[in-house]
């Protein structure tokens, strides 16, 4: 009987953001292992809206929105497949003056951080975007924005990950984490998983893994409610959300239209995304039957929720664990699916020993003292 | 504006409307809701409103009977209503005739019933090819034939009951073509002979079969239906006791319309969505939620009846609504222990007699698997997105472990039909693929909408400032 | 070809007349216009948005979505849809 293998790398999490990790770990040289107690990319990573836009983006990722974006944009190129990217240009929507001012500020510092985005007058907006309502007053413009088809990001990374070397574990899940003298050794229904260095990956779960390593990390579960057309009649061409951030739009090459924006159903860690507050939806639903009038004919045809990370100050989990050698924490990403491959870039390149060329952020910040 | 109530009830076929009875009946204030403009469900439909024709048979006197029982109850009958939410404990939404409605109780029975299987075969999306289920509305509540020259084909009694009619309006039958041999049926009189006046209606439809000298080929399948834009002849063959083709000669029939039909899978969308506890049951047509005698689900104070917890057929589903709204009103304090009991043991009764009939029919509607191992890879299995059973087989060798990733794969199930049509047969394909149980492969994870629904009504009229937009993302 | 009304028997509303892309198709007041159509010889409704091939009704009880069209430019299931007199009827789908 052979020994079971001890993987240089173990990842715990395989959305985005642990995913990206594996696969560019294994092609850096580490055997890397990539457990999840579900498919790959079937939570936040499989069921988000798609989203590629700076201008839900928090300004201190801006320069990792960018990256990631020209990541997703070049799929094809460096993952292998398709995950139903498409660049397009985006709007972002002041509808009342309160909104205008909002924009302005928004636009402004995003601005600051690199994002090419630009304030345009409505009729500008309205020859960007012939789909939009009249009654916009005037609108954030990037022509850095898409959409990828979240549901496709498993398929791709799947395939990717089996073909890089990377060994998948699917429907592994992971119940404790044993620290030994050469690294790591997770616990497992089917055995144990043994590596010398791992990364803790797992969205909104990531609060219950740093339990593991008796480290408290405590994370917010966001509730997010989207919903999709069935496929129409082209309506819009563009990605098109509102100042405040609360509703993204667009419409799908097959014809389906997406509405997301953050408005809360009811879940959490525990139960995942258990039901949609029928009044969020239909008020998510008027704003973009707002921004886009002729959306008003289509039908919904099925809504969901998905979780979103959040720590304390909204800004990523992504770095070393403080106090414990080799282990490394990377999520809670503000818009994670945008920014989340760049992100997990920069914590590739430091774990395989090379300088990243956009920073992390450690946790340092988030610590506290564990409770009793 | 949200109406209140003691009590939910959602589908008003037999089951619901019975458990709207009999909750109301024991002082409960009890809201039946359903899409359709009548009570009745698929199988005891109304004809249309403003259309008489002869009417005959123990659907139409069932139907009638529980429609004027109904109509003379307490129960706030609220028909013609799409409901596209269901949540909280309990919450209805619903677009109606005046636009946005809903409706709230501590207590909700889902009765929504079951939906037609139909295991795919090269040219099933042709125009004039529509489901045996859809025929017998056709018939029953339409006074409409389904075509010119009518192919009847599948499994189970529908398909001796939509032949029957047909020839009883004056139709005509170009073939009936059973997949089960006359063996099956001949194992099945002792099951069916529990219920002698339902087997004296079946038999009776034998009579008018035998009569009108169709031609009639038992343990035979449609290997295609042939046609351009429209459905123009199908072609039939022999196929073995498990459903699967064999060789043999294979017939030729010239028709306008195919009706066709292998059985019924239970609907179930409310205790799924609400996450109550569900097991896979073969016989009972797919996966079904776990139930207490009285039709309690997992979930407090969710209870549910009828097809949709299981293929039994209409009477039993009566049976078995009754009880279910029995027990609602137990619970909620309306029937002391004394007057339920004495109430719901008879009806228990009376369910456990209709078992062995019940379990009969089914067996003749449930799933047979090497059928389905036998479409073709060309064939497409989801119809609203063109999804070929190639295509799944794919999104299997690729990894898509179960019927949500397989989705996420492929898209098949993701159209707005929202994997109806095509969720039974794609997961019995993606099991048989990897060797493993359909438990394994699980079913469609349920969302809202129950049915698909238009924005405008749902959203209303509205002005941008009361929209409640909640505060800004950090920046 | 198409579906065949029962006369036999059957007293129905009257006639009530509307278009079709145009088209004019009288059928009983109420019927489901899936019904009417197909009773007019018009089977197919729409072509598949992937596959782009022809669909008509299928299940006639509100659940397949083959025979969605648009009545005055709404999005409506003909088999849930009774007949009205001057309603305006699209074929095509949803993509139309």
């Amino acid at each position: 009987m052979s020994q079971a293998p001890i993987y240089d790398l173990g990842v715990i999490g395989g959305g985005v953001v642990g995913s990206t990790l594996a696969l560019l770990a294994q092609r850096g040289g580490l055997s890397t292992a990539l457990l999840d107690r579900g498919p790959l990319c079937r939570e936040a990573s499989g069921v988000n809206a798609g989203t590629l836009t700076l201008q839900m983006t928090r300004v201190a990722l801006i320069p990792h929105a960018m990256r990631a974006h020209a990541m997703w944009a070049s799929a094809r190129d460096w993952l292998g497949h398709d995950v139903g990217v498409v660049v397009c240009d985006g709007l972002s929507l002041a509808f009342t003056e309160r909104e205008a001012a909002l924009l302005e500020e928004r636009a402004g510092k995003r601005r600051a951080a690199g994002a090419p985005i630009t304030i345009i007058s409505r009729d500008e907006a309205l020859r960007v975007e012939p789909g939009i309502s009249d009654r916009t007053l005037m609108a954030g413009h990037c022509v850095v924005d898409g959409y990828a088809n979240a549901y496709l990001t498993g398929q791709a990374f799947r395939a990717a990950l089996v073909d890089a070397g990377v060994a998948v574990m699917e429907n592994r899940g992971v119940s404790g984490l044993d620290r030994t003298d050469n690294g790591f050794v997770a616990r497992t229904a089917q055995g144990p998983v043994s590596f010398r260095r791992v990364v803790l990956a797992g969205g909104v779960w990531i609060e219950p893994m740093m339990a593991w390593l008796g480290v408290h990390l405590p994370i917010k579960v966001l509730v997010n409610q989207l919903s999709v057309t069935e496929r129409i009649r082209p309506v819009m061409r563009t990605v098109v959300g509102i100042a405040s951030g609360l509703l993204s739009l667009k419409q799908y090459p097959h014809g389906t239209v997406v509405i997301g924006g953050g408005w809360q159903g009811i879940g959490d860690r525990e139960r995942g995304g258990v039901e949609l507050v029928p009044e969020r939806l239909v008020g998510n639903i008027r704003l973009a039957c707002h921004a886009i009038p002729e959306l008003a004919g289509a039908r919904l045809a099925r809504a969901w929720a998905g979780l979103e990370a959040e720590t304390a100050d909204a800004l990523p989990a992504a770095g070393p664990i403080p106090g414990i050698p080799d282990a490394y924490v990377c999520g809670s990403i503000h818009s994670g699916y945008t920014s989340g491959p760049s992100i997990a870039r920069s914590l590739a390149d430091v774990i395989l020993g090379r300088e990243p060329d956009l920073p992390l952020f450690p946790i340092d910040r988030l610590m506290k003292a564990a409770p009793p | 504006m949200i109406r209140p109530a003691d009590c939910l009830v959602l589908g008003a076929g037999p089951a619901g409307t019975e458990a709207a009875l009999a909750a109301a009946e024991a002082g409960l204030d009890v809201v039946l809701i359903d899409e359709q403009a009548d009570a009745g469900g698929q199988g005891w439909r109304a004809p249309l409103s403003g259309l008489t024709m002869p009417r005959k048979g123990a659907d139409a006197e069932a139907g009638d009977g529980l429609r004027a029982r109904l109509a003379a109850s307490g129960v706030d009958r609220r028909l013609g209503r799409r409901v596209w939410s269901v949540g909280g404990a309990f919450r209805l939404d619903a677009v109606g005739p005046d636009g946005a409605e809903a409706y709230e109780a501590p207590r909700l029975v889902a009765a929504t019933g079951a939906h037609e299987r139909v295991v795919p075969f090269p040219g099933w999306t042709l125009p004039g090819v529509i489901g045996l289920a859809g025929a017998t509305v056709l018939l029953k509540a339409q006074a409409v034939l389904p075509g010119r020259r009518v192919v009847v084909a599948g499994a189970g009694p529908l398909l001796f009951a939509v032949a029957a009619g047909i020839i009883a309006k004056g139709g005509e039958v170009a073939a009936i073509v059973d997949m089960d041999g006359r063996l099956a049926w001949a194992r099945r009189l002792p099951g069916l002979a529990r219920r002698l006046d339902l087997l004296k209606e079946g038999l009776g439809w034998t009579w008018s079969i035998l009569g009108a000298r169709v031609p009639f080929l038992a343990g035979h399948g449609v290997r295609c239906a042939a046609g351009r834009s429209e459905v123009e002849a199908v072609i039939v063959g022999p196929v073995d006791a498990d459903g699967a083709p064999i060789a043999g000669p294979e017939r030729r029939f010239a028709c306008d319309a195919l009706a066709v039909g292998h059985g019924l899978v239970p609907g179930g969308e409310v205790p799924k969505i609400l996450r109550a506890a569900h097991l896979y049951d073969r016989l009972r047509g797919g996966f079904i939620p776990e139930l207490d005698p009285y039709g309690r689900t997992t979930i407090e104070n969710l209870y549910a009846c009828g097809d949709g917890t299981g293929i039994r057929g209409a009477r039993p589903s009566a049976v078995a609504g009754r009880l279910a709204g029995l027990a609602a009103a137990h619970d909620a304090g309306r029937l002391d222990a004394t007057a339920f009991t004495a109430l719901a043991e008879p009806t228990l009764q009376a369910l456990a007699d209709y078992r062995p009939f019940a379990d009969t029919v089914a067996g003749a509607m449930a799933l047979k698997p090497a059928q389905v191992a036998a479409i073709t890879p060309a064939t497409v299995v989801c119809r609203c997105e063109d999804v070929s059973r190639a295509e799944i087989d794919a999104a299997v060798d690729a990894g898509a472990g179960d019927i949500n990733q397989m989705k996420h794969f492929t898209r098949c199930g993701m159209g707005p039909c929202q994997g109806r049509m095509c969720g039974d047969v794609a997961a019995e394909l993606v099991a048989q693929r990897r060797g493993v149980t359909r438990e394994t492969v699980g079913y469609w994870t349920q969302r809202v909408p129950l049915r698909p629904v238009p924005f405008d009504t749902m959203i209303g009229s509205f002005d941008y400032a009361d929209i409640p937009i909640p505060p800004p993302a950090p920046l | 070809m198409s579906l065949v009304r029962v006369s036999n028997g059957v007293t129905r509303p009257a006639a009530a007349t509307f278009a079709v892309d145009g088209m004019e198709v009288s059928a009983p007041a109420g019927e489901p216009l899936a019904t009417a159509l197909a009773a007019a010889g018009l089977l197919g409704l729409r072509d598949s948005p992937r596959g782009g091939t022809p669909r008509g009704a299928f299940c006639h009880m509100g659940l397949c979505q083959e025979c969605v069209v648009t009545v005055d430019g709404r999005i409506v299931q003909a088999c849930l849809t009774p007949v009205r007199a001057g309603m305006q009827v699209g074929l095509g789908g949803t993509l139309r």
